[in-house]
């Protein structure tokens, strides 16, 4: 049985991280209410806009709900917007602080080659759209990959994140890495 | 959204309504849970008057846009 694997499909380009999540062999599930999250073996939190995603997410009640799946173990992804909901100021499942449009804004969305610690073989082609960055990061988080200083890729137990948009790449390796947790 | 949209662009449906900020809330839920039609069906309900659509035909000629400019 493959695994099924969440994607919050509130807002955002979820179905992006569904494709991928398809490609590396697990089984996506689109979430908009908390009954979607019932006897998940992970959880993708996709990139989008993260004010509409915290109205999105109170108003479906989904807060708590996903807290609770963090808190018993499930392995939680969450890229671009995705990074700012899981930090201190959000769902707080994570001990960051994450800065919005951290590298300016659309104008300065950027594509680069990235060094991503635990991904073999060649640097990603990361995707930074209004990306984000980690402004500050807690005692046991684990900076995977930082661009000009600012940790970009990071992870803390279950919990692993990016700045940039695997899932609009065909490289399925930051996926490959997340779902390493979700087999365990 | 069922033919594969990633999402819906409103404007002036929601500006010139009766009550924008219920039919701004309904589009947003309906578009959402666009796959669960009693919840598209609860969202559609109470929102007052939608906006006035206007008819090409029945326009004056100087509210046209195809006989501006130069």
């Amino acid at each position: 049985m493959p695994p099924v694997v969440g994607v919050l499909a509130l807002q955002g380009d979820f179905e992006a991280h569904a494709r991928l999540l398809r490609a590396c062999g697990a089984e996506p599930r689109e979430v908009r209410v908390p009954a979607e999250l019932d006897g998940l073996d992970g959880l993708v939190i996709p990139g989008g806009e993260s004010t509409v995603m915290t109205l999105g997410i109170e108003r479906e009640g989904l807060a708590e709900p996903l807290r609770d799946l963090q808190a018993a173990g499930t392995p939680v992804l969450g890229t671009c917007a995705g990074l700012i909901m899981v930090d201190r100021d959000h769902l707080g499942l994570m001990d960051i602080r994450a800065r919005r449009n951290a590298f300016g804004r659309q104008i300065r969305s950027f594509e680069a080659e990235v060094e991503v610690a635990g991904v073999d073989g060649a640097p990603m082609r990361a995707v930074f759209i209004r990306a984000p960055w980690i402004e500050e990061a807690g005692e046991g988080i684990e900076v995977l990959a930082s661009v000009d200083g600012h940790p970009v890729v990071a992870r803390q137990g279950n919990v692993l994140v990016a700045a940039f948009h695997p899932e609009l790449t065909d490289d399925p390796r930051l996926h490959g890495l997340f779902l390493e947790g979700v087999g365990r | 959204m069922q033919l594969g949209a990633e999402g819906v662009f409103v404007g002036s449906g929601i500006f010139k309504s009766s009550d924008p900020p219920s039919r701004a809330r309904a589009i947003v839920d309906a578009t959402t849970h666009f796959e669960d039609p009693e919840r598209v069906a609860r969202a559609s309900e109470g929102l007052g008057e939608a906006m006035t659509s206007l008819e090409a035909r029945k326009l004056e000629h100087e509210q046209l846009l195809s006989p501006r400019g130069w």
